[in-house]
Order: C-alpha cells, then sequence, then structure tokens
C-alpha cells in the first residue's frame, strides 16, 4: 500500500457509508467494491485475510474492517474504519429503538420489514460469492469449505473452532 | 415459551432496573470475550436476563429491530440495550463496551501479520487460506435464516435473487439497488386502506 498517502477523512467517510449500507449486517460485496475495486486501498487477497481473522477475534465478526483500515494506513486508519463503521449506525440504531417505541404499529413499518428482508438475503449471498472467488481457488479449498460449512450447520460447535481448525487443515495442505 | 416468574410483584414498577453506563459497559465486554465464533445476540440476550435487566419479550422485540436497521447487528444490538436501558449514556457504554476487545485484539493480530517484511511466511499465508473458507462457510450459515425468512415475503425470491446477481455477479453499486428493488418492495406491500386482504 504504497502510492499516495491515504486521506483519513476520506476514509472516515468511505466506511461510515459502508456501515450505513451494510444491510442484514454483512455487505461484503460492496466493501471490495468500494475498498479494493474503487479505492484500492486493499488488495483481495487482505479482503479475504481480514475476513477470516475477524472470524476469530472476540465481539463482532466485522472488525475485519479495523484490519481493512490498518492495511491501508497503519493505526490511524484502523482506528478512522471502526469508528466510521461502527460509530454511525450505532447512532442511528439508539434513536430507532427510542422512535420505534413509539410507532411501532405503524403499517409502513411492516412494510419497509417486507421490503427490506429480502434484499438483505441477495445482500448476503452476494457477499459470499465475492468471498468465494479469493478463497475457493482450488479443491482442496473447496472441499474444505464444504465440510466447514456441515460441520456449522448440522453440529453445535463453535465456529471460532472450525476457523481454527481449518486454518490448521490449510497450513497442513499448504493452500 | 413459559416465562419463570421472579418471585417479586409484578405489577409495582420495579425499583427501576436502570444499569449505570459502567455497568452497561462491563456487561458488554464480557459478551463480546465469550461471543468469539459469533453467536453475540445469544450470549446478549443470555447476560441481560440473568441480571433481570431486560424481559425475553423486549428483548425480541429489540433483536428484530436491530436486523432491521443499516449496519452490523451485533453492534447496533449492543447500541438499542444501552439506549433503552440507559439513555445516550447507556447507548454509548454498550457501543464501546461490545467494540473493545475485539479492537484490541485486531489491532494487535494487524500490527503483525501485516507488519512483516517480505509478507507472510507461506505457512500463515496457507493458514489464512484455510481459515478464509472456513469463514466462508460462517457467512453461508448466517445467510441461511435470512435468505429463508426473505424467501417467504411475498415477492421475496425475486428481490433475492435479483439483488444476488446485481451486486454478486454484476457488481452495480448498492445505493441504486437498494433504491429500486426496496422500493418495488415497498409497493408491493404497501398498506392498503380496506378492500382487498
Amino acid at each position: 500500500m504504497t502510492g499516495d498517502p491515504v486521506n483519513l477523512l476520506e476514509m472516515l467517510l468511505a466506511f461510515a457509508r459502508l456501515g450505513l449500507i451494510s444491510f442484514g449486517g454483512t455487505n461484503v460485496a460492496e466493501i471490495e467494491r468500494a475498498l479494493v475495486l474503487q479505492h484500492g486501498w486493499i488488495d483481495a487477497r487482505t479482503l479475504a485475510n481480514g475476513f477470516a481473522l475477524g472470524q476469530l477475534m472476540p465481539g463482532p465478526n466485522m472488525l475485519a474492517v479495523t484490519h481493512y483500515g490498518y492495511a491501508a494506513a497503519g493505526l490511524p486508519g484502523a482506528l478512522a474504519a471502526t469508528l466510521g463503521f461502527y460509530g454511525p449506525t450505532a447512532l442511528l440504531s439508539a434513536v430507532a429503538i427510542l422512535v420505534w417505541q413509539r410507532h411501532s404499529a405503524h403499517p409502513w413499518v411492516g412494510a419497509f420489514r417486507n421490503a427490506l428482508l429480502p434484499f438483505g438475503g441477495g445482500v448476503i449471498l452476494a457477499g459470499a460469492l465475492v468471498l468465494a472467488r479469493t478463497s475457493v481457488t482450488s479443491w482442496p479449498a473447496a472441499l474444505l469449505a464444504g465440510v466447514a460449512f456441515l460441520l456449522l450447520w448440522r453440529t453445535r460447535v463453535n465456529s471460532a473452532l472450525v476457523v481454527l481448525g481449518a486454518a490448521a487443515v490449510g497450513a497442513w495442505l499448504g493452500l | 415459551m413459559t416465562r419463570a416468574h421472579p418471585a417479586a410483584p409484578e405489577d409495582d414498577p420495579p425499583a427501576t432496573l436502570s444499569p449505570t453506563p459502567l455497568a452497561l459497559a462491563r456487561m458488554f465486554v464480557g459478551v463480546a470475550l465469550s461471543g468469539i465464533g459469533g453467536g453475540l445476540p445469544a450470549h446478549t440476550r443470555r447476560a441481560l436476563t440473568t441480571r433481570g435487566w431486560m424481559t425475553d419479550e423486549d428483548f425480541a422485540e429489540t433483536f428484530t429491530l436491530a436486523q432491521l436497521t443499516p449496519g452490523p447487528n451485533a453492534v447496533n444490538l449492543a447500541a438499542m440495550v444501552g439506549a433503552r436501558l440507559g439513555g445516550r449514556a447507556g447507548a454509548a457504554a454498550s457501543t464501546v463496551g461490545v467494540l473493545t476487545p475485539g479492537l484490541l485484539a485486531m489491532l494487535a493480530v494487524s500490527a503483525v501479520t501485516l507488519g512483516l517484511p517480505g509478507g507472510l511466511p507461506p505457512t500463515l499465508q496457507s493458514a489464512l487460506h484455510g481459515a478464509a473458507c472456513a469463514a466462508l462457510a460462517v457467512l453461508l450459515t448466517a445467510a441461511l435464516p435470512v435468505v429463508r425468512v426473505g424467501w417467504g415475503v411475498r415477492g421475496g425470491p425475486v428481490v433475492t435473487v435479483l439483488a444476488f446477481l446485481a451486486l454478486g455477479v454484476w457488481r452495480l453499486d448498492l445505493l441504486p439497488v437498494l433504491l429500486v428493488l426496496v422500493g418495488a418492495g415497498l409497493l408491493l406491500h404497501r398498506p392498503r386502506g380496506g378492500g382487498q386482504p
């Protein structure tokens, strides 16, 4: 990540935008479009690595944004990315719950919910496709992803253990 | 769904169970630490109900709303719980609390992995590649319930598939796609005054 120094304010605003349009929780597709394709702050490998590391961190798994900010501009970048990504949506949420408690019976609230839910499903699937393009680059990798999916879907094993186990398998296979 | 009633009489407004911002921050640090590998909402619920700070009903409502607001759900949930229980200061304290452990851990890991001269050693890169495959699986399992709920809504499958194609395959900008698809959904589900059911 050499080249022009990254403008921290620009980065803060870019991450604020990404946070505010992450309906359904995770919007990897748009994060890649903005950070990799549009700004060139990180590369696709860093995107996938950061997402994987985020699964191992305590707390919300989109702490990957901290990693992306760090990769682009060191500690100030990490803080700008984290503050931008989480700050505005947390503020909006706090306001929303207070408004909601007053207006939950309004019919347009239900209409909005019905409009948003299927959109959120498409957003998450698009993110999975984007990650798969970087991660599933070989048959062993596809097999590993498939086994991890079955374990997570069919058993109650902790997902951090599955990610750590896959890391061990990856190191052993030399993926 | 039976709820165990506490010994205290229910109808007098409880000696307001409003926790201090510090107590909220401490609770959410604990929630974050036990939430390695996900499941934050479940940990939040357990922490709240064991302390008697929120009923299951209140939690379910807050949780649903956190799903609907934009942004990372677990953090939105913390902000909402904090706002309900402790106002502005509570919201701020809860948000900071749920983020702090992971932020510190991620900063440390980023400094190490990104600071290596000549990039990651091959073994570590292979390990991360393996972890990325599993992380993809985590994302897919998180997607399943969301897709299932959206699929059941009238017109839902069409909207889900179109959103997937537009954002994942054609890589269109999110905002116009959001406006068109959510706009169409609003039209389809607009509240009707009377007449047709």
